[in-house]
């Protein structure tokens, strides 16, 4: 079944990283019966068990449910100051729509700053810093009830759009990590649907908070001690016009993308080599990212407790972490069958020692 | 110690793709040893039981991980682009040989026209003598390690100057005193690991800590001098004995690991230096934090030239720490 309304449901949900209370909401909903597998960690993530025939053998499957976002950090004459929940380029920043979680309902507003014409000649040779930003929710006059209160959430307020030849494409918030998130329901429910009896107990984990760091991962993995972790996630490519051959990373399109090394982690040698070959037998596209950047959860799991196995298959995405992620929509499956084909194709035991 | 030395110096084992190294590291430590095992991370872990039912745990750890790079891009013409892995910085690498996991040879070098003091690896290749693509791609692949060509010299006496020091030289003191204490009924259970990963951010040895759970630990490395020209003041010096690390960018030992290996090395005759690294971190401050924790402290040997080819030593400081470290597992704590 090929179908997006999963991942646009997710992607238009708001949850950035500290209240990602809608997207366990909309995880657990959709999830529907199997929802009584899932208990949740005290750092807050979603821990799914799907039971196998051998429990001393254990894998875990992550994917994040936080995005990028904003904090609200005060409110001067009727407009909002605020600080970014992780990282995003000031440069992405102005004109874009966002939504604030006010009280239980959300508020929106857009993203402003001084017009180029008021901006002296210094202000205009460099990128606005955020703190010269601030968020008009529709003036208010002082005195006036303000929806909005120091250390409300905010998102990107952006439209899952289809575009390209054939819809190929996809523009939304949020990609990086719903993505993740919509191929783990997609795959509890095929367990679930085909009654699949795993060799060893599967994890299907929702993490917290990893765009900031803290990593809810490192509880999840330190809570579950699997053997091998593989997390989903994103990752930027340079696949633009005018990028030297050796800085693309990766090509939308061309099936997921396999990690070698990045800051946080230096990936399992024979994990990488396991992917390869799953998505050789299976004609299913995979590809090995070009280029050392950026982290993400395996950073914290493969070090947790005796030490874990970690691979990293990530959607090759450009503008990440803007209100305009692209994607390819071909990716998203490629990276759901394959995750899926690995899985029970894994003999754990060729994964014990070296 | 120097021919093994040499022998485990020679085979590779960049951070994160240390097998090769493990597996000879293995073989070596076989000999002496009750059980030997690897973890999911690829740490050697071997073990010594104690004698002693009531003897304490001591974990001693090297790392067998150098630094190095990843290959991540074939070019048209056949260029291999590279990533570094751990601390490398082209002034100190280029216009090296170096040497690819699967046997390959090449040389590294900056695109034309670079400012080398202020360059980043993304604008130098190795050139490996292939003139296209297809031809490259035969000869390595993308996601093989590679490392600057592995040598050894010996200058003066026993002085002696090569790569990787760092911390093959660590791993030979482990294998000098599993050596020595085998058939010694040491009473403690000795632990010996070599750790993946510490040139990356120490991220092997915990994961091994949190398994072995030690009482005591000890890691082995090599540290900066202060003896040569324009040095930051540092109280350490190549010749002068074993130096018995106080604190360093990442830890402040145990102050009772710190005096034992003081008055161990007193009551023995060995000869020995404090040191206070300012810059840097070990596998100490990993072992000392994991898990429930352990009284950790560490033995270096003072290397001048660190991370570069030409990393320098004596053995005589090596072999300070290893009959060090031996007395230490014998008798880790101290009496007042």
């Amino acid at each position: 079944m090929d179908n997006l309304d999963l991942l646009k449901e997710l992607c238009e949900t708001f949850g950035p990283s500290g209240w990602e209370d809608p997207v366990k909401e909309k995880i657990l909903e959709e999830l529907g019966p199997l929802s009584r597998l899932v208990r949740e960690d005290r750092a807050g993530n979603l821990i799914l068990t799907v039971s196998g025939t051998d429990h001393s053998r254990k894998v875990m499957v992550s994917a994040h449910m936080d995005e990028v976002g904003f904090m609200v950090s005060g409110i001067e004459d009727g407009y909002l100051k605020f600080r970014t929940v992780g990282g995003i380029d000031p440069r992405v920043l102005c004109g874009r729509r966002v939504q604030i979680l006010h009280d239980g309902r959300y508020v929106n507003g857009v993203i402003g700053s001084k017009a180029v014409h008021h901006q002296t000649e210094e202000e205009r040779s460099q990128a606005t810093k955020v703190k010269d930003m601030y968020i008009d929710i529709g003036s208010f006059e002082e005195g006036e009830d303000i929806p909005a209160a120091m250390c409300d959430y905010g998102t990107f307020l952006s439209e899952f759009v289809r575009f390209g030849e054939e819809d190929r494409m996809i523009k939304a918030k949020a990609i990086d990590d719903r993505l993740g998130c919509a191929i783990l329901i997609e795959l509890a429910r095929e367990l679930a649907k085909n009654h699949t009896m795993l060799p060893y107990d599967l994890y299907i984990c929702f993490t917290r908070c990893e765009e900031i760091g803290y990593s809810g991962a490192t509880v999840a993995a330190s809570v579950i001690q699997p053997d091998i972790a593989v997390v989903l996630e994103s990752t930027a490519v340079g696949d633009l016009a005018g990028t030297e051959d050796h800085a693309r990373v990766a090509e939308t399109g061309a099936g997921g993308v396999l990690s070698l090394v990045d800051r946080s982690t230096i990936y399992d040698e024979d994990l990488i080599r396991f992917a390869l070959a799953t998505g050789e037998k299976h004609g299913i596209p995979v590809q090995v990212k070009k280029w050392v950047s950026g982290g993400n959860d395996a950073g914290h799991i493969h070090k947790s407790g005796r030490g874990v196995r970690c691979l990293a298959l990530s959607a090759p995405a450009r503008y990440l972490h803007s209100p305009s992620t692209v994607i390819c929509a071909q990716d998203y499956f490629c990276m759901r069958d394959l995750l899926s084909h690995m899985l029970q194709d894994l003999q754990i035991s060729d994964f014990e020692t070296r | 110690m120097v021919q093994e030395l040499k022998k485990i110096m020679h085979i590779q084992g960049v951070s994160g793709r240390e097998k090769p190294v493990m597996t000879e590291l293995a073989g070596l430590i076989r000999p002496y040893a009750d059980e030997v095992r690897t973890d999911a991370l690829g740490n050697l872990i071997a073990c010594q039981k104690g004698a002693s039912k009531s003897g304490k745990t001591v974990m001693l750890c090297a790392h067998a991980d150098e630094i190095g790079f990843i290959v991540t891009f074939i070019e048209k013409n056949g260029w291999i682009r590279i990533a570094p892995i751990g601390g490398l910085r082209p002034w100190n690498t280029l216009y090296r040989e170096v040497a690819f996991s699967g046997g390959t040879r090449g040389v590294i070098v900056p695109d034309v026209g670079q400012d080398v003091d202020n360059l980043s690896f993304e604008k130098c290749y190795v050139d490996i003598g292939a003139s296209t693509e297809k031809e490259a791609e035969r000869m390595v692949r993308i996601g093989e390690t590679l490392a600057v060509a592995p040598n050894l010299v010996r200058l003066r006496g026993t002085r002696y100057a090569g790569r990787p020091v760092d911390d093959r030289l660590g791993c030979a003191i482990l294998l000098e005193i599993a050596r020595n204490l085998s058939g010694k009924a040491c009473p403690h259970t000795v632990y010996y690991v070599c750790s993946v990963q510490e040139e990356v951010g120490c991220r092997g040895s915990g994961p091994a800590s949190f398994d072995i759970r030690p009482d005591y630990a000890l890691a082995f490395d090599v540290t900066g001098t202060g003896d040569v020209p324009g040095a930051t003041p540092m109280a350490c010096s190549v010749g002068k004995g074993a130096a018995v690390k106080i604190k360093d960018g990442s830890v402040i030992c145990h102050t009772e690991v710190v005096r034992r290996l003081r008055t161990l090395a007193s009551e023995r005759k060995i000869k020995y230096q404090d040191e206070i690294l300012l810059h840097g971190g070990t596998d100490t401050s990993m072992m000392q934090g994991t898990g429930m924790g352990s009284k950790a402290g560490a033995l270096s040997v003072p290397t001048r030239y660190i991370h570069s080819a030409v990393e320098l030593f004596d053995l005589k400081d090596a072999q300070a720490c290893a009959d060090l470290g031996a007395a230490f597992c014998m008798a880790p704590e101290q009496e007042d």
